[in-house]
């Protein structure tokens, strides 16, 4: 581990969670996209398909409204496979009443890209209280 | 953080546990999503469509635990009595309570369903189990606050009947319903109803399925916006409801205006406001083509299931689909269902319109749809291009969208025999 980036952002959902980065310049619908059990993205052919969310922290562009986020991360929640935070460039208001109900901190605004500061497989901590993404590179 | 939600005294003491635990935590997901979002204070709501689903297939392999607990999240909401102001009705099911001999609608899963649903009654909640509430009593007039779950019927309050609404989730619905108060953003506020995108409709539009090409082209280039339809003549209402739910399927799209259509729209000017923007996109016949066929993915034209009904059909849809089915009889092989609400069957029943689908081979399904059943098919021809897009995905089926007529053809032969 190399040292720490630090990257100022806005909180949106309060909280502070630590994970795996999983990174994709690209959104991603909760509804149809998502298996709430295994925690993986099913939609074929998304730059993210196959990997899991579980435990990690989700840097999207946004995730696309749909009535069901919410439940669905609730489900995921339940059964261990949510993620532990968002990282996200625009705010969906459905992904942001699924990060309330859950407790899972959401932030956006970074100062930086955070397509271009942090890689899948990084060390992020999303900090919501204090507006603040630190990025530990892997390897 | 965000700033605040100025709060009334009465809100803030239900916030503070005045009417109990869980009523507390409903008001802080409306006031924390109200402050995510942007908003000022809490204002009545007149009007819900909420979520009560059991997730069935939809979390297949999950624990007992998980379902329980989750079961017991929406049993804890139906042991609340509904805003006595607000009028509830509730949204598609992931199983249907008639009896369906298909594996998909386990019955355990269906046995707690209705367990859910019986609270959910007595609770104040109005058993719809649709999404398109619209079209069974549920019509909110111009400027009535609502908060509905389902982003098709978003669409369809907000623009053809002048309604506000945000696009809401089970929990803010069901807070919504209990509290009778919704957070003030988005599209509850004039400055949010303003055209984003001017569309000029070239193309000539002959039926419901067109108006869903229109929407989907559109909903892709609007992403969150309001389009505006210019040039256009008046849909009907099963026209504008695959406009509103194919704009909802590809795009973010909460609200649009049609020019001299929809209610705030009289003019184009005042679609946008008075600054009607130089530049638009135009809707052309090749466009509709197009439109049809990127989302066409078959590999062969042998069909196993014709799926009507997306959003739910209205008695209108069921009458047409009946009087194509009269006297003839679907292919072997082939499913043919007319997903509709509850309350709309017992018309199609009353008419006769049941029985002759049935005899020929088809059937109607009420309370859910094959999408939410997590419906085993290979390759779908349907007129929605809503369940097309989302067959696609979710169902991992091939997937042809055309207008009725061509639908049901393809039923009768059990293979695909184009549009014409």
């Amino acid at each position: 581990m190399s040292e720490a980036l630090e990257i100022k952002a806005r909180g949106v959902v309060k909280g502070c969670a630590t994970g795996e980065a999983l990174v994709a310049d690209a959104t991603l619908s909760f509804w149809g996209e998502v298996d709430p059990v295994t925690g993986k993205v099913i939609a074929v052919g998304h730059p993210l398909e196959g990997q899991s969310l579980s435990g990690r922290v989700l840097v999207i562009r946004s995730t696309k409204g749909s009535s069901a986020t919410p439940m669905v991360l609730s489900l995921a929640k339940l059964e261990g496979q949510a993620p532990v935070a968002f990282v996200n460039v625009e705010v969906d208001s459905l992904a942001a009443l699924g990060c309330i109900v859950n407790g899972i901190p959401m932030v956006t605004d970074l100062e930086q890209n955070p397509f271009e500061c942090i890689r899948t497989g990084d060390l992020v901590t999303v900090d919501a209280e204090h507006g603040v993404v630190r990025v530990r590179r892997a390897g | 953080m965000p700033d605040r939600v100025h709060l009334s005294d009465g809100q803030r003491e239900i916030l503070e546990g005045a009417r109990g635990p869980y009523l507390a935590t409903c008001m802080r997901w409306l006031v924390e999503w109200g402050e995510v979002m942007g908003a000022r204070r809490l204002i009545p709501v007149d009007n819900t469509h909420a979520l009560f689903p059991v997730p069935n297939l939809m979390a297949r392999g999950a624990s007992a635990a998980t379902l329980e607990q989750y079961a017991n999240t929406l049993r804890e909401a139906c042991s609340h009595r509904t805003d006595p102001r607000c009028y509830c009705t509730v949204h598609t099911l992931f199983v249907t309570m008639d009896d369906l001999d298909v594996p998909e609608n386990a019955p355990d899963q269906v046995q707690a369903q209705k367990e859910i649903t019986d609270l959910a009654v007595r609770s104040g909640f109005i058993p719809t189990f649709t999404c398109a509430p619209y079209l069974v009593g549920n019509v909110p007039l111009k400027g009535e606050i609502c908060a509905w779950t389902e982003s098709s019927a978003v669409v369809y309050a907000n623009s053809i009947l002048g309604a506000r609404t945000t696009r809401h989730g089970t929990e803010s619905a069901i807070a919504a319903s209990l509290l009778g108060v919704v957070p003030e953003f988005g599209v509850l506020l004039d400055a949010n109803r303003r055209g984003t995108l001017r569309v000029e409709v070239a193309a000539n539009l002959a039926c419901p399925a067109d108006w869903g090409a229109l929407g989907y082209f559109t909903g892709k280039l609007a992403g969150l916006g309001v389009p505006v339809f210019n040039g256009v003549r008046r849909p009907s209402q099963d026209e504008a409801k695959q406009l509103c739910a194919a704009l909802a399927t590809s795009g973010g799209v909460s609200l649009c205006h049609i020019a001299g259509v929809t209610p705030e729209a009289p003019t184009l000017e005042a679609a946008f406001h008075g600054a009607v923007p130089e530049e638009f996109v135009a809707f052309t016949g090749d466009t509709l083509r197009e439109t049809y066929a990127s989302l066409r993915n078959h590999t062969g034209d042998e069909v196993d299931s014709v799926i009507l009904g997306c959003p739910h059909a209205s008695i209108r849809e069921i009458a047409e689909i009946a009087g194509l089915l009269e006297g003839k009889r679907v292919a072997e092989g082939v499913r043919l269902w007319v997903d509709t609400a509850r309350g709309t069957k017992g018309n199609a029943d009353a008419m006769g319109y049941t029985r002759t689908i049935e005899e020929a081979g088809g059937r109607i399904l009420c309370d859910t749809c094959p999408t939410n059943l997590r419906m085993a098919a290979k390759r779908i021809v349907t007129h929605g291009f809503k369940q097309a897009h989302y067959a696609r995905g979710m169902l991992g089926a091939e997937v042809i969208v055309a207008r009725t007529e061509a639908c049901i053809r393809a039923a009768l032969a059990g293979r695909w025999l184009g549009d014409e």
